[in-house]
């Protein structure tokens, strides 16, 4: 997908958004817009608000400031209107959050039924196709507990597409695991980008945002430093803060 | 009347005080679980006054000992209000009274040992506030509840001897009824301890296979 002006509206836009936690300034002044299909890609030292931007995409965060619209609807924390905005927006975890005391399809199938309100054998029916898609189609039954770091984020991700969502937020989705299964988490997020999904990812998995990432936006301090494609951003940022954020993680 | 001593003579009176103890506070424990509930959930809720109503009712129900809450509710209400409680309903609310601050701190700990990931989890899954609860919060709460909930009822069933002082004819009643009767305080007292010991430590071992039930592997 390109960055020009696309044909299609955007299907997020944050203007000037400005969060506070008590008086201390978090976000300043974001803007940022995502078009339908669009992977992008947010990165950033720790600390500097990239996670308390994906809950104000969905309504989590109260803002001081500011407006965000996903599909044209204006998105505020505590409405009637949010819980409406939420059911089309999947959201991804660094810790998981699967819950303990549902089995993995369990966990798949419950948004889908109470809040979708669709048939137990029509959610079935999709929630087994999505296991095959993470490939966990043989730890459906098993209890989160009893799986891998690895494996419970892929059951997340089935978790939140059984919603059927238009917009994929991951919060630092491969941070908690072990190496070893990173790669299987990553991969499976390819093939949802490869699909067309709308996805905004925090990471720092530089090889992913590079390979997969339509767009890079990097954040410092509450701001948008620069963005643009991959290849300038990573490769050849003009910002000093961008250059020095990446000179010292790919030094590593 | 014809006086008969030997003490296991009266087992049915032995048997229909213990079940009458296990009654009245199967009952205390289920009012006032429900109440407790109700209780918890004003404790954690955002709302200033609720939380301190809460607060102020469970520190008060707990730190009152249980011989004062059923003087209260037995002579102190009749004369307060004028209503006629019968030993039963005095004896129910009082025991009621202290179970349900009790529960309401099991509750608490339950709803509180549920981490904030899942609350994240389910509203951004687009989850009423009601349907987090049913679906995510409560079930799982539920599971760590079960244990010190079986503690709340040793604690009320010990707390109902007390209601003999108001006439109600519970376990320890019967014992000091038959006591009268045949004189023999020693036998009498040790079946009735016996009684109460043999239901506590069950209940206790109940709590523990509770525990290892649901244990939720995380
Ligand atoms: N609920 C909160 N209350 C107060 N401060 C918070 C809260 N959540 C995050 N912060 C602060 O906001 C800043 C940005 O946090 P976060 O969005 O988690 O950063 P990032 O995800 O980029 O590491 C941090 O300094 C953090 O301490
Ligand atoms: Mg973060």
């Amino acid at each position: 997908m390109s960055t020009e002006p696309a044909a299609r509206p955007p299907i997020l836009r944050i203007e000037k958004l400005v969060k506070k936690f008590s008086e201390r300034l978090i976000l300043d002044q974001v803007d940022l817009a995502v078009q339908p299909g669009e992977v992008v890609v947010l990165l950033g030292p720790s600390g500097t608000g990239k996670s308390t931007l994906l809950r104000c995409i969905n309504g989590l965060e109260e803002i001081q400031g500011g407006q965000v619209f996903f599909e044209n609807r204006p998105v505020v924390a505590n409405t009637k209107n949010v819980i409406d905005v939420r059911k089309h927006i999947g959201m991804i975890f660094q810790s998981f959050n699967l819950y303990p005391h549902l089995t993995a399809l369990g966990n798949v199938m419950l948004a889908p039924m109470k809040v979708l309100k669709e048939s137990r054998a029509e959610v079935e029916a999709r929630a087994r196709e999505l296991f095959r898609k993470v490939r966990l189609e043989h730890r459906a039954d098993a209890y989160p507990g009893q799986l891998s770091g690895g494996e419970q984020q892929r059951v997340a991700i089935a978790r939140a597409l059984a919603m059927n969502p238009s917009l994929l937020l991951f919060d630092e989705p491969t941070s908690a695991l072990d190496p070893e299964t990173v790669g299987d988490v990553l991969d499976v997020m390819e093939d949802l980008a490869r699909e067309g999904r709308t996805m905004i990812v925090v990471t720092h998995e530089i090889g992913f945002a590079r390979h997969v990432g339509d767009r890079i936006v990097f954040m410092d301090e509450g701001r948008i430093v620069e963005q643009g494609p991959p290849e300038v951003i990573i490769d050849a940022p003009v910002e000093e803060r961008t250059r020095k954020f990446f000179g010292s993680i790919l030094r590593e | 009347m014809q006086f008969d001593d030997n003490v296991a003579h009266y087992w049915r009176f032995f048997l229909s005080g213990t079940m009458t103890t296990l009654w009245i506070s199967w009952l205390a424990l289920m009012l006032g679980g429900a109440i407790g509930a109700i209780i918890a959930h004003m404790r954690l809720s955002r709302v200033g006054w609720l939380r301190a109503v809460a607060i102020v009712y469970t520190e008060f129900f707990r730190s009152i000992p249980p011989l004062m809450l059923f003087f209260f509710c037995y002579y102190g209400i009749s004369y307060a209000l004028g209503l006629n409680l019968n030993p039963f309903t005095s004896a129910t609310l009082a025991l009621t009274l202290t179970a349900s601050s009790l529960m309401a701190e099991v509750v608490r700990a339950g709803i509180e040992s549920v981490g904030r990931g899942q609350w994240l989890a389910a509203i951004s899954a687009g989850m009423t506030p009601l349907q987090v609860f049913r679906y995510v919060i409560w079930p799982q709460a539920l599971r760590v509840c079960l244990p010190p909930a079986t503690g709340v009822y040793i604690s009320t069933l010990k707390d109902s001897s007390v209601a003999s002082v108001i006439g109600y004819i519970e376990l320890t009643r019967s014992g000091l009824l038959i006591r009268e009767t045949t004189g023999s305080s020693f036998d009498v007292f040790l079946i009735i301890a016996t009684i109460y010991f043999v239901i506590n430590y069950g209940l206790s071992l109940c709590g523990g296979a509770l525990e290892r039930r649901f244990r939720i592997v995380h």
